[in-house]
């Protein structure tokens, strides 16, 4: 998919500049930049939520996003929070949720999960939709060291066996690193990408 | 949030509300006693011998289930619509525009009005009644559906969005189950508010049912038996509730608890 971005404003205010990216089956691109920058608005853009801009967005692969926060429908067990956004089978959704090792808590509901296996079911609900390209909102923020950790681990195992491509945002080039995910650095008013 | 359930206690406030209903049935005794006109206000125990004759002889039965049906087949009309109107007007800021001025006038409309002009337009028939009765309740269920919808979570519709969810998989997994105390209140505010407009209908143009026969009663100042009707279908009325509303909101509400 690629994305041609000519403007981008709230009001009378121009949140990004001229940018524009490109993202395949198989590549890991990261978003960097402080906070406030426009970087979640770009993912939004992207994810196809936004289409209030000026530009071109272009592409028929199939999407999934991980939100900030988890998202998930607090009224359905954690089968039914992958099976019924995504279309799969409760099977496979359980096959997702052993994946993401979540075994043993299927008919849990999302208030009976912590917050990180809240993060690991949103997860596991991203890759049940079978995405060429997952789209990631800094997806590992307001988790401990360790559970970040082993998210990213995980991110990583799953991205790498299913073959999605991946656009992360996040202000943590670290997470990044952990990745393998090409640095992109959002800066400037309007935003725009820098090369560096 | 924390651990320890409550207490499996029985039910609630089950002793005072049989106290407090006990205190109501003495002082109608007392008062009963006390004023001695028998015509005005009955004794408990002439009522109650009522409802068992017209119990007995099967005419409770097909009046109130006459009722009944009017009060079901309004009511399912009425949140219906109600439904439909309320989830347009919360979602679309210009259908809200356009349609908020009819909603005010129709909630302000008296409901003997609605009733009178739907029986001149309409005819002293059934389509006619349903209709009345529908049209006093639907401004109030589509105000409640509309505050509720407003209220919708973001970003539950960022994520059935991202994912592409289906309209129909998006309002059943999504939307409704947000809206669900909204539907309960307007429901059980519903139901309380339909039955007394139902009694005025038939009390008006209906040639069966507890309103008509309040109507007959009246005209012969039977004050026995217009409460003997009253209590038998306020029974019926709190047995619905009590059956059917509160199980069902308990169900819509399991996924609130904190389970271990």
């Amino acid at each position: 998919m690629r994305l041609e971005l000519e403007a981008k404003s709230f009001g009378p205010r121009q949140v990004l500049g001229r940018l524009a990216l490109a993202v395949a089956r198989g590549e890991r691109l990261a978003i960097l930049g402080p906070s406030g920058i426009g970087k979640s608005t770009l993912l939004r853009i992207l994810a196809g939520l936004d289409a209030d801009y000026r530009g071109r967005l272009e592409g028929a692969e199939r999407l999934a996003v991980v939100f900030q926060e988890p998202v998930l429908l607090p009224w359905r067990d954690a089968v039914g929070n992958i099976a019924i956004p995504t279309g799969c089978d409760a099977a496979t959704a359980r096959d997702w949720l052993a994946q993401v090792g979540l075994a043993g808590h299927e008919a849990k509901f999302p208030r009976q999960l912590s917050l990180g296996q809240q993060r690991r079911l949103a997860l596991a609900r991203a890759f049940a939709a079978g995405p060429d390209i997952l789209l990631m909102d800094e997806p590992f923020a307001s988790l401990d060291g360790d559970t970040a950790a082993r998210m990213l681990a995980l991110t990583d195992a799953l991205l790498t066996r299913s073959g999605a491509g991946l656009v992360l945002v996040t202000h943590d080039p670290a997470e990044a690193a952990a990745l393998g995910a090409r640095p992109l650095h959002l800066g400037g008013d309007p935003a725009r990408l820098q090369k560096d | 949030m924390t651990g320890a359930p409550k207490p499996p206690a029985l039910r609630p406030g089950l002793v005072p509300g049989v106290l407090s209903i006990l205190a109501m049935l003495l002082v109608w005794t007392l008062a009963s006693q006390l004023t001695d006109r028998p015509q005005t206000l009955p004794a408990p125990w002439d009522v109650a011998a009522r409802i068992m004759r017209l119990a007995a002889t099967g005419e409770l039965w097909f009046n109130a289930g006459m009722t009944m049906f009017r009060v079901i087949a309004s009511f399912a009309l009425a949140m219906a619509a109600g439904m439909a109107l309320g989830l347009w007007m919360g979602r679309s800021r210009g259908a809200d525009q356009w349609l908020n001025p009819g909603l005010i006038i129709l909630l302000n409309v008296p409901a003997l009005v609605v009733i009178v002009l739907c029986y001149i337009w309409i005819g002293l028939n059934e389509t006619a009644a349903v209709l009345a009765v529908a049209l006093n309740k639907i401004p109030v269920v589509t105000v409640m559906i509309r505050e509720g919808t407003r209220a919708l979570r973001p970003d539950l519709d960022d994520m059935a969005r991202a994912f592409r969810m289906r309209p129909w998989a998006r309002l059943r997994h999504v939307v409704l189950p947000q809206l669900a105390p909204h539907v309960a209140a307007s429901a059980r505010a519903g139901i309380s508010l339909i039955w007394k407009i139902v009694l005025v209908v038939e009390f008006l143009g209906r040639s069966n049912g507890v309103g008509f026969k309040i109507h007959l009663l009246f005209s012969s100042f039977d004050v026995t038996g217009v409460l003997a009707w009253a209590l038998a279908f306020v029974a019926v009325m709190l047995a619905i509730d009590l059956i059917l509303l509160r199980p069902w909101e308990r169900r819509a509400n399991r996924w609130r608890q904190d389970a271990a």
